[in-house]
């Protein structure tokens, strides 16, 4: 059953994540296929950087269930309380699950090479050969071994996401979650970065994209999901939901304020 | 008479007018014990001390001179008395070529006269120009004062591999989230930064042996100063971690790494240079803390400083161990500023 095809490679069914008072993530369910590029999008609060981060165990669930490959991961029962499972499965899960982040996060007393080496190496304890090998074929494929020997202060911005999509692909992961990948940058380094995430998801890499830029969204999601107040508002193909959502007030709201 | 410049001021060691007092008294002393023989000889001696006792140095000298030289009168020693009173009222008066030349008349007759020898020794040491007077104290002075400079280096080495592992750990310990360890590190970090070193020491040597644990000196001196050091190096270090980024914290995580491997190879490393420079204050303080172990009968370069100074009461001691300890203060300064453009290398290329 674990190894079925047609198992969802993630099932989450019930998440609620409070934060105090505020509840971040209120009872979303959401399956995502072997393959599946989901997109989600909604406005700024709305709870969709709290649901990425609950898919890699970064926020601990007050309710519901995560399923990995069909089993149930992540959290165990304890005195009638849901508990994180011990560190040593959370640690195995999250090498499985790469995620980049709006800020890039890489690793400043480290080069380039060492920053993409760095997963491979300690995590999964390969010989430094081996995960030097994995690293430069990763550096190539988005681009940027040339700089493999800087240290990352002298990157742009573009390049620094480039690297940190490397980074978390050197790991060889089933799932990628990108929170707002762009974000942070500049107009004129949005489209390198897209190119690199695009030919991942060619690749048939399975992937969760945070972001605002609709064109991008069109383009790549097989799934758009609208997200406020940390429920799911709407979802459908790009072109369902694009046409058909439209006539949410909310929504074309949102997408007018971006667009 | 070229004598009796009581107020020259050409020499910089000044000073020597409390030294003529403790001269005359000390004639005056002299002529209150009453004379053995009353011949005339003696009576130039007993008149010149009396002279001397109510200060009228001029009339002194030429009574003490007029003391013969032995053989003529057979020898009394009153000849050797009068001569060294003479050198040492020419040497209170910084008349070093007068004093020197009577130093000399006694060797004439006594050539194995050691207090007249001794005297002239002094008398070229006096007026021989400061430098040279400061180098030759160095000389002498120098291999005591070393001997104890590579004690403190002992103290101080010792306590800078010790302390930054223990302040590591006490560190972690607090920062961790295993209750019991994060009290007990805030309990030594509470005690040994709240009380002084001294105390500690004290503690740890004299109070100690009452609880059946007694220590040697040097054992006392490293458990000090190893543990208030690392008191202080656990909250340097706990600051210096919780100023990285936590998105640094994430991004381990994210890769799957355990929380000992995302502070062994992400959080610590990016430490060190902000940690650089605190550290190196510390350390710079450890070298004059160690000067404390002195109180527990460790002899370092505070102590033996103290020991020569104390024999000597020569002030080139303590110019000397102040030089040592700029010496190794200006060494570790620059040693640090050096580390930190080390490791903070990654920020600028
Ligand atoms: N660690 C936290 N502590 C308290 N509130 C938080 C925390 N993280 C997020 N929140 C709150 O949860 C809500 C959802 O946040 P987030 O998931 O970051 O939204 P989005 O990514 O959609 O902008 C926001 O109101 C935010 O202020
Ligand atoms: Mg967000």
């Amino acid at each position: 059953m674990k190894t079925d095809k047609t198992t969802p490679l993630i099932q989450l069914s019930g998440i609620t994540k409070r934060f105090g008072k505020l509840t971040a993530v209120d009872n979303v369910s959401l399956d995502i296929k072997r393959g599946e590029k989901l997109v989600i999008i909604g406005p700024s609060g709305s709870g969709k950087s709290t649901l990425l981060r609950a898919i890699n165990f970064l926020e601990k669930i007050d309710k519901g269930e995560i399923r990995f490959e069909g089993t149930r991961v992540g959290y165990v029962i304890k005195k009638g309380r849901m508990t994180l499972d011990k560190p040593s499965r959370i640690c195995a899960l999250r090498s499985e699950i790469g995620m980049v982040f709006q800020h890039f996060y890489l690793f400043p007393h480290m080069t380039v090479l060492g920053n993409v080496m760095e997963g491979p190496l300690t995590v999964q304890k390969k010989a430094p050969e081996e995960a030097r090998d994995i690293a430069l074929a990763m550096l190539d494929k988005v681009g940027i071994v040339d700089k493999k020997d800087v240290f990352p202060a002298t990157l742009s911005g573009g390049q620094k996401q480039r690297v940190a999509i490397a980074r978390a692909i050197a790991m060889r992961p089933k799932l990628m979650l990108f929170d707002e990948p762009t974000s942070a940058l500049d107009p004129e380094l949005v489209g390198e970065v897209f190119e690199t995430i695009r030919s991942l998801a060619k690749e048939g890499m399975t992937m969760v994209v945070v972001t605002h830029q609709m064109g991008f969204a069109r383009e790549i999601a097989d799934r758009v999901i609208f997200m406020e107040q940390g429920t799911f508002i709407a979802q459908g193909t790009p072109q369902e939901f694009f046409s058909k959502h439209m006539n949410n007030e909310r929504i074309k709201n949102f997408l007018d304020k971006i667009l | 008479m070229p004598i009796l410049p009581t107020t020259n001021s050409k020499t910089s060691r000044g000073g020597y007018t409390p030294l003529l007092v403790v001269f005359l008294l000390s004639c005056f002393l002299l002529t209150s014990t009453p004379p053995v023989r009353a011949q005339n000889t003696e009576n130039f001696l007993v008149q010149g001390k009396n002279a001397l006792s109510t200060g009228d140095i001029e009339t002194a000298a030429t009574l003490l001179r007029k003391v013969p030289h032995p053989g003529v009168h057979g020898d009394d020693g009153s000849f050797a008395q009068s001569r060294m009173l003479l050198a040492r009222m020419f040497f209170s008066v910084k008349d070093f070529a007068q004093a020197t030349a009577v130093c000399q008349e006694i060797l004439q007759f006594y050539p194995d006269n050691q207090e007249a020898k001794n005297f002239l020794t002094s008398i070229s040491r006096e007026s021989s120009p400061v430098y040279i007077q400061f180098f030759q104290d160095t000389i002498k002075f120098l291999p005591a004062l070393a001997k104890g400079t590579v004690m403190t280096l002992f103290l101080v080495l010792l306590t800078i591999i010790i302390s930054p592992i223990l302040g590591l750990l006490i560190a972690l310990g607090r920062i961790g989230s295993f209750r019991p360890v994060q009290s007990l590190c805030w309990f030594v970090i509470w005690i040994f930064r709240g009380t002084p070193l001294l105390l500690q020491l004290f503690f740890i040597y004299y109070a100690l042996p009452t609880f059946g644990i007694t220590l040697q000196p040097i054992t006392a001196a490293i458990m000090g100063l190893s543990l208030n050091y690392s008191a202080y190096l656990a909250e340097i270090i706990r600051g210096g971690i919780q100023s990285i980024d936590y998105g640094q914290t994430e991004a381990a995580k994210a890769l799957g790494m355990t929380y000992a491997q995302s502070m062994r190879r992400i959080i610590i490393p990016q430490t060190y240079k902000r940690l650089m420079p605190p550290i190196g204050n510390e350390f710079i303080a450890l070298i004059k803390d160690t000067a404390l172990v002195s109180t527990i009968a460790m002899v370092e370069l505070m102590r033996s400083a103290d020991l020569l100074f104390n024999t000597y009461f020569n002030i080139t001691v303590l110019i000397l161990a102040a030089l040592i300890y700029l010496a190794m203060t200006s060494v570790f300064t620059l040693t640090f500023e050096k580390i930190e453009t080390i490791v903070g290398a990654y920020e600028n290329r």
